[in-house]
């Protein structure tokens, strides 16, 4: 046992203090607060550019825009002085789209709207023609002239405008309250709806990627030949399970490390009910089993080949399955109930990832799902362990060529 | 006095190739007993099913008096042929951890190192990461390692190869050291001085079977006598008919035959006396490089094992 403990300290220490462990522990969460500071500057920053006046040619057929889509482009102004609109005014029945176009692309005008003779009736609405595709300035204009026209709609039904205007911008603040447990829900969608894409990738990092150590150590190890001289200590067993302690070890640091800034940042952001004790106790409760399943095959895989390139492609096709959760967050996450969710929970290596994103999506995920993919998740643990104990005792020592799955399989039935 | 290791019938193939065949072998402990063999012989194989680290196909080995080296590797140090070291762990701390993988703990491993670094002049370069050191150094480190924890019985694969002059009598004394700290030691090697030099017995593996086993000083001079030589004035050569002579080159004054083995060279000495005034007769006594040369060499295995010593008359 002591052996096991020294083997699991050293494997710990050893991958902790690597410069590559470092950066990633500290690399992810910077990046993610990083991103998340970053829209907000780069949207500081975007209202500070200055942009020379972008004209826009109106031709209007109706005739009656002119004194409202001024007081639009003037209120839109005061909003982003630093990118102001202009008009250009041409009279109506003078479009000529040449000349238009050809302005446009001489730099002259930004865009172009002709706005049809019925629009104010609702007949037929507006042409916009511009330079670019911003989506910005695309909306901007867009309002401008719908607003001038429901203006003059108002006036024509006898409504002051104004006065529409003056009752529309008192607020109607809307709650949202999570429907299960009656209390308040994070305001922020955008957040609400990566949530489980974080938790999944999270574990998803704490599990495959922290196990893809092991598949590097062990072939390190084979390839420095240290492992002849570990092996006159300790059994292989020993050795294997030594390896898997301390890279879980690895693993609980990272996940903790991820998910007290995780807490945190959801408490200063003011979302903690996306990160919930439930939640964080389910990615736990997947984590254990989610990662000694990867770290069985993927040690087994280690002592069987010689050199990262061969392990490498041994590993492909376990690396084909775990992208799957990978690629199809967004309809798991939106369709947790749906039959490939449910499918998809019960395939050992991505159960802990679907179900972690089931569960962030869905808090209704029926408990006999839970517990049968735990179970059987737990199932497959014990008989990779197995069969990855055995695959190591042989493959440690081998040397050469590696084996086919054929050979593998029977490494398995005849050690 | 128990023996340290015991071979009886071990046999290890690999598909049609026969890596280890039939092979017997008795180590009492406290002796120094050297592995020879030409490469490919079945050294590595055969101290590897000792190790435990594969499995024989037939016989039984006993280590330590347990049967499967694993029950005993506290007791064992080993150092394999194939031996690396964590080249990114300090020279200190790849001591402490084998040390703590062989069960060493707290201040006596402490000590241990202390001592052992000193002892093979690697104390400036505890702190100091493996992959600085040159060859010879970590294979110091590596032989320390090996020993740290003072084991019963010593196994070296190779422990001298590519070792300068210098760092190979440093680890000649250790053995000696450890030999008369009442360790049992096994070390293969190519050299047959150091092997002459070193060990109590000897062992020669060739293509997978035991050739010869035995004391150093019964091998020599079971092969002593079957070589004479004479110097003498006079006719030598009705030496080449004296019966028992397999082999004769006689010049003029100088003989030197070869004598079936178990040939009282008393006839030769009559016939020699007959003819000529001797002023030398010599039984040769082989040196362990001129058995193995002449055992190993000619590619033709002897059919019947050849024993002598103890081991024979057992």
């Amino acid at each position: 046992m002591n052996k096991i403990v020294a083997i699991a300290l050293r494997e710990f220490l050893a991958t902790v203090r690597t410069k590559a462990f470092i950066l990633s522990v500290v690399l992810l969460p910077g990046i993610m607060i990083g991103g998340m500071l970053g829209m907000e500057k780069a949207q500081q920053f975007a209202r500070s550019e200055r942009m020379p006046p972008r004209v826009l040619a109106v031709v209007d057929e109706t005739g009656a825009l002119r004194a409202d889509l001024e007081a639009q482009v003037e209120r839109a102004n005061a909003e982003r002085p630093n990118q102001p609109f202009r008009l250009e005014w041409l009279p109506p029945g003078s479009a000529d789209m040449a000349a238009l176009v050809s302005r446009v692309r001489s730099g002259e005008l930004y865009g172009y709207i002709l706005v049809g003779p019925e629009a104010v009736e609702g007949a037929g609405g507006f042409t916009l023609g511009r330079k670019d595709n911003q989506l910005q300035a695309g909306r901007a204009i867009e309002e401008m002239v719908r607003e001038a026209i429901y203006a003059v709609r108002f006036r024509v039904a006898g409504v002051d405008p104004a006065r529409v205007a003056e009752l529309r911008l008192r607020p109607v603040p809307v709650t949202e309250l999570d429907g299960n447990t009656g209390g308040p829900v994070t305001s922020n969608e955008f957040a609400r709806v990566l949530t489980p894409f974080i938790f999944m990738f999270v574990l998803f990092m704490g599990t495959f990627g922290i196990a893809q150590g092991l598949l590097t150590t062990v072939i390190e190890e084979k390839g420095s030949r240290i492992v002849e001289v570990l092996l006159s200590a300790v059994s292989p067993t020993q050795l294997m399970a030594g390896k898997i302690v301390g890279m879980a070890a690895v693993g609980f640091l990272l996940l903790g490390v991820w998910g007290g800034v995780g807490i945190a940042g959801a408490r200063s952001y003011q979302i903690t009910d996306i990160v919930t004790g439930y939640r964080l106790a389910l990615a736990f409760a997947y984590f254990v089993p989610g990662f000694l399943l990867m770290a069985a095959l993927l040690a087994a895989i280690g002592s069987a080949c010689n050199e990262l390139k061969e392990a490498q492609s041994m590993v492909f096709p376990l690396s084909l399955i775990t992208v799957i959760p990978m690629v199809f967050w967004f309809y798991l996450a939106e369709h947790p109930a749906s039959v490939l969710s449910v499918g998809l929970s019960f395939v050992p290596p991505i159960t802990p990832f679907v179900m972690v994103l089931r569960v962030c999506a869905d808090p209704d995920t029926p408990v006999w799902q839970i517990g049968g993919s735990l179970a059987l998740l737990w199932a497959s643990v014990f008989v990779a362990m197995w069969a990855a104990g055995k695959v190591f005792r042989v493959g440690v020592l081998m040397y050469g060529k590696p084996p086919s799955l054929v050979e593998l399989a029977r490494w398995v039935r005849y050690t | 006095m128990s023996d340290a290791l015991v071979l009886e019938g071990v046999t290890k193939r690999y598909g049609q190739f026969t890596a280890v065949d039939d092979f017997s072998l008795r180590l009492p402990a406290g002796e120094v007993l050297g592995f020879l063999g030409p490469n490919g012989a079945g050294k590595t194989t055969t101290i590897r099913m000792v190790m435990s680290i594969i499995y024989p196909d037939a016989g039984r080995i006993r280590v330590l008096d347990h049967p499967n080296a694993a029950e005993v590797k506290d007791r064992i140090g080993y150092l394999p042929e194939e031996r690396g070291l964590y080249r990114k762990m300090t020279v200190g701390d790849t001591l402490r951890y084998f040390g703590q993988l062989k069960g060493l703990r707290g201040r006596a491993l402490r000590e241990r190192i202390d001592a052992s670094l000193e002892r093979v002049g690697l104390q400036d370069w505890r702190r100091k990461r493996v992959e600085a050191l040159s060859k010879g150094m970590s294979q110091k480190l590596q032989f320390i390692c090996a020993v740290l924890h003072r084991p019963e019985l010593v196994i070296l694969d190779e422990p001298f190869s590519g070792l300068d002059p210098l760092n190979a009598g440093l680890l000649e004394r250790l053995v000696v050291e450890l030999r008369k700290s009442g360790s049992t030691v096994v070390f293969s090697t190519h050299q047959m001085n150091q092997a002459e030099r070193l060990c109590d017995r000897i062992v020669l593996i060739n293509q997978g079977r035991r050739v010869i086993e035995g004391r150093v000083n019964d091998v020599r001079a079971r092969f002593a006598g079957r070589i004479v030589l004479i110097d003498g004035d006079g006719d030598l050569a009705p030496l080449a008919r004296v019966p028992g002579v397999v082999d004769a080159h006689i010049t003029s004054g100088h003989a030197r035959l070869e004598l079936v083995d178990g040939t009282p060279p008393n006839a030769v000495l009559e016939t020699a006396l007959r003819h000529a005034r001797i002023a030398r007769f010599e039984l040769q006594r082989p040196g362990l490089q001129e058995i193995f040369v002449k055992l190993v060499g000619g590619d033709a295995a002897p059919a019947e094992p050849v024993v002598s010593g103890e081991a024979a008359r057992e």
